[in-house]
Parts: structure tokens; sequence; C-alpha cells
């Protein structure tokens, strides 16, 4: 009887633990999607016609402002773009297998297809008759 | 004219009882097996037959792991023995990813199509393909529209589109194209927005729930959704499962994709076939495509000549092949287009492959159970004496011939409007309709007076 608890017990907190996994990795993605668009909305104020005239900008970093260049601003933001791409396919990549191994876990089957490469857009083009029916 | 037409038509419009056809097997759901692949006794509208029910959940779970493709099962039994009735169970608990395409074997023979090509469409038909779509989408809740026109009146619009989700928020700038697009699906703020982001495509979702008291006249066709979750830029995945067939017809050139819906799709050239199968092996090689294989059920096979059977050899060896099933009810029979006589009427090359399932009659207990079933899914209710006179005839003439009583002995019993079928009813349609048997001691007494009327003892030519 103990060991039955036991053993439900440790179940348990395995299933809470993938899905706690799963959550967290979700809300990251969130988050770096926020920066991601706060960075794509600095990129599209530098771009701004009205300010050209000014070379240099006011960059926030944490709490104190500093006068930078803006071609330097603006590849700095690039390459956390970059970054922040990279890192959330990453996790999405991360949240497949995760989520996986949730339903593997809770004795659900595995979702169909789902470690499929897509196809290229030509490919769904092509075969885009089929697929609206 | 047209006006005209319709206005003669009105009158036509009847108001019918909703009738429902009810096919001969419509009541079966499954195999009605349990999870260790026990049969049940009676489950799923399934009854009796036990052990061929088991071999069928067998083979079943191997096609549903994949194990399997390539093979081929033959299910035997005497005529009205639920040969047919295994078949759809096996469909029926397949799902629907798997293909399943049942056909007769009589269906091959047509003067538009030859009969290897009709069998080349089914084989085809029967296996599907998983492929997957990927989008990335920009989904949220529009906030805010603002477009600055120009104050000459010409040149580029510029603006500004602020998007939700219940996480966050932004900003997008918007180029002219983007504002031409938004206007013409007249996105407004409180819509919900996607965004295409290789496309640029707009889909307007609905109306957000936070807006749903801002105009209290509201169209029926708004629809409201909640406020999407999450982040804004999101990736799309949809899996799609397409049969072969279906992608040989929209690369048969002449055909075009609209040979689809008409139904008609003619012969497809033996070069389209083999791009398609280079260009799906292609992607399952890159990981872009699953094959699916599907089944393909065969009612009626000695109906398929010799020519078809060398051809279902040879099918069933490439590594595109769906699984097999097909059913006779025929004993030792002579091949059709031969004369040489065969088990079943299939050659011996074609047996030594097949793994077959043999059906038995249906003892008494099981033909009440089933004559039980059947009139649940008639609607019709029937008194216990008359379940047991039925189920004699059932026992002594056929299964068939005692279901076909079911539906019009109920008719009877409405016309005299009682509410249960009584013996009466099942003796009045007992006299009205002969069965089989005694349809065949008619024509023995009467032949004289029938016309072409030739010798006795000729047997039923079959093949």
């Amino acid at each position: 009887m103990e060991d039955e608890s036991q053993r439900i017990l440790k179940y348990l907190t395995e299933v809470e633990e993938a899905a706690e996994d799963v959550l967290s990795d979700k809300q990251q993605i969130v988050d770096l999607d926020v920066k991601r668009n706060r960075n794509r909305e600095a990129l599209n104020a530098l771009r701004d016609d009205s300010q050209q005239s000014e070379d240099k900008v006011k960059v926030c970093f944490g709490n104190m402002f500093i006068k930078l260049p803006k071609a330097t601003t603006k590849q700095m933001i690039q390459k956390d773009q970059e970054q922040l791409d990279k890192e959330i396919s990453d996790l999405r990549k991360r949240l497949k297998a995760r989520v996986n191994h949730l339903n593997h876990l809770q004795g659900r089957p595995d979702l169909v297809g789902y470690n499929l490469s897509p196809l290229t857009s030509d490919e769904i083009k092509a075969i885009n008759n089929l697929l609206r029916r | 004219m047209a006006a005209q037409m319709a206005a003669t038509k009105v009158p036509e419009v009847r108001d019918i009882t909703r009738i429902e056809r009810i096919g001969a097997h419509s009541h079966i759901r499954g195999l009605g097996l349990d999870d260790a692949l026990e049969p049940r006794q009676v489950s799923q509208g399934m009854v009796g037959q036990l052990a061929s029910r088991r071999a069928a959940g067998l083979i079943l779970e191997m096609i549903k792991d994949g194990h399997i493709a390539g093979r081929a099962i033959l299910i035997a039994g005497q005529p009205g023995t639920g040969k047919t009735a295994i078949a759809m169970g096996i469909a029926q608990s397949l799902g629907q990813d798997t293909p399943f395409t049942a056909m007769a074997g009589s269906e091959i023979f047509s003067l538009e199509m030859s009969k290897t090509e009709a069998l080349s469409q089914a084989f085809r038909k029967a296996i599907g393909v998983r492929i997957k779509e990927e989008t990335e989408i920009i989904e949220g809740e529009v906030v805010e529209i603002q477009i600055d026109r120009p104050a000459t009146g010409t040149g580029a619009k510029v603006g500004k589109l602020t998007l939700k989700t219940t996480e966050m928020e932004t900003i997008y700038d918007l180029g002219s194209k983007m504002i031409e697009s938004l206007s013409k699906e007249r996105v407004q703020a409180g819509d919900v927005i996607t965004i295409d982001k290789a496309t640029g495509k707009i889909t307007k979702l609905g109306r957000s729930f936070t807006r749903a008291r801002d105009y209290d006249a509201m169209g029926a066709q708004t629809v409201f959704v909640q406020c999407p979750e999450g982040e804004l830029q999101k990736r799309k995945e949809v899996v799609h499962t397409v049969s072969l067939h279906e992608i040989d017809v929209i690369n048969s050139r002449t055909q075009g994709f609209l040979a689809l819906f008409s139904g008609d799709t003619g012969e497809i050239k033996s070069e389209v076939r083999e791009q398609i199968n280079a260009k799906v092996s292609e992607w399952r090689e890159e990981g872009k495509a699953e094959i699916i294989p599907g089944v393909l059920f065969i009612d009626e096979v000695h109906m398929l000549d010799i020519e078809c059977f060398s051809f279902l050899n040879r099918a069933l060896e490439s590594d595109l092949s769906p699984v097999l099933i097909m059913a006779t009810n025929r004993g030792i029979t002579r091949i059709r287009g031969t004369n040489y006589q065969s088990p079943h009427g299939i050659p011996i090359d074609m047996l030594d492959r097949l793994l077959i399932i043999a059906t038995s009659p249906y003892t008494e207990k099981e033909t009440r159970q089933i004559l039980k079933i059947r009139c649940e899914e008639e609607d019709v209710e029937l008194s216990e004496e008359a379940h047991t006179v039925l189920t004699r005839i059932g026992l002594e003439t056929s299964l068939r011939y005692a279901i076909q009583l079911i539906s019009t002995a109920g008719l009877v019993c409405r016309k005299r409007r009682g509410t249960e079928v009584q013996v009466e009813d099942i003796k009045r349609v007992y006299s009205l309709f002969l069965d089989e048997s005694r349809s065949s001691q008619y024509m023995k007494e009467y032949q004289d007076s029938f016309l072409f009327n030739e010798a006795q003892g000729t047997q039923m030519e079959t093949s």
C-alpha cells in the first residue's frame, strides 16, 4: 500500500514536472517575442525620416541613457534580433520534444506528423488545390 | 425566364419527413474487441464470429502500427456470415487518418478504363501521404489603426497598426501595400486578424469579445472570438493527409485539377505516376512526408479475372502498396477468364500470399441478437414471439431474408396502427414475399408456363 502511494506520487511529480517544463518554455517564447517586437519597433524608429539630421541617438541601458552613433545602434539591435530569432526557434524545437514527453507520460498517443519537416512554399503551392478542398 | 422557372418550382417543395436510408451494415461501429484484443460476444454491432474478429483485430493492430504493407488478407465464408461486416468493422476502427477504400470486384469492368487502370487507381487511393505545412503568422487583436494621408492628396500613405495579445502589445509601421489590404478587408479596431508573414495576406478571424458591446445592432454573421494568447508572431503547423491518387489527378496535365470534382478522371499516364512516386520518395528521404499504407477492400473478389490477379500479384510487391483485404463467398470454382478450377476462384499463386480468415454460419442465439440489433437500427419494435418467429425464419431461410422482413413487417404494423410488430405481421409479409427456396420451389412447379424455360439440372454459371 505504502509502495503504491509512493509510486503514484512519484509518477504525478514526473507528470507535473513535464507540464511545468512545457509551460515555462511557452512563457519564455512569449517573453522573447516581446523583446523581439520591441527591437523591431526600435529599428523602425531609427529609420524615421524626421530625425535624420542627427547622427547620434540616446539608447537606454538598464536605468541609464547613453548616446551612441546611429549605425552602431542599428547593428547592435540587428545582431540582438538574429540572436532572438535563433533562440525562439530553438525553444520551439525543444517545446515539441517536451510536449511529446508529456503526452508519453500521460499515456496519450503522440501527435501525428509532428516531427515532419515542412514542405517548401513552392511545393505547398503546387498541391494547394488538394489542401483547400 | 429564370424568375419564371423559380416561380413555377416553388410549389414542388414538399415537407418530407426525414427519411434516413439505412444500409445493410450501418449498425457496425467497430470490431467489438476489448483492449486485450479479446472479442466481446456482442459489441459495436458485431455478434459472434469470435475467432475471425480476433484475427481481424490482430491484423488491424498491425495495420495501425504500419508493420504490414503489401500484404493481402482473404475473408472467406458462406453468404450471410458477416464478411462485409468484418471489413466494415476494420474500416470503422482504423480511424480518420488511415485511408480505407472499398470496392466491389465487378467495379473494375468499365468501358472507359482498363481493368488494370481501375485497380491501380484503387490501390493508390488507399495510400495516404502525410505532409506538413508551416507558416509564420502574426495573430492579434487590432487596438488601433492610424492612417496618415498626405496633405496633397497624392503620394504614399503611411500608417501605424497596434496589435495585442493577452500578453503583449506592439506597434507596426504600415506601408502603402499593407494599408491597401487592410482597408480592403475592412479591418477596424477590435477585429482579431492574422497576417501571413511570407505573403502579407490578412485574414479576419472575427471581433474580439471585449468589443462585443461597442454596437448593439450587430449582424448575425459577426463572429466573436477571444483575444489571442501568447506571442504575437506564431508558427502555425498544419498536417495534411492526401492520397497518392489525388496527387496523380492534380498532376495529370490533360485533365487539370477540375477532374477531381467531376469524378471522371479517366486514365492516368504511367509516367505521371512514376514522377509522383519519385517525388514522394524524395520527400520521404528528406523527412518531409510520411507514407501511410491504408486498406483496399475488394468485395466479391471472385469477379476478378486471371489478368487482374496477376496484376495484383505484381502490385503487392511494390514498396508503395496498401494492405489488401478481399472477401469472397465462393468455394472451389472456375477462375474467371480460364477453365481452371481453384479454391475461392483465386489462382493458387495468389492464394499462397494470402492470410485467410474464415467466417462460419451464425448460431440461433447469434441470429437472434443480430435481428435485435437490426430492429434497433431500423427503429422497429418487435414483440417477443415475433422475434422468435423471425429467428426461425432467419435460420431456415437466410439471415438476409429475415432482415428484409424487419422493415416490411414494420410497415405492415404501422399500417394497422400497431406499436409493436406481432407474429401476424411477420406471417403477412412472409406470405407476401417469397424467400429464395420458396421462389425456386414455385419455379419448379410452374416452369412449363414460364418463358425461355430450359431443361432442369443446369447449374448457375458463376464465373
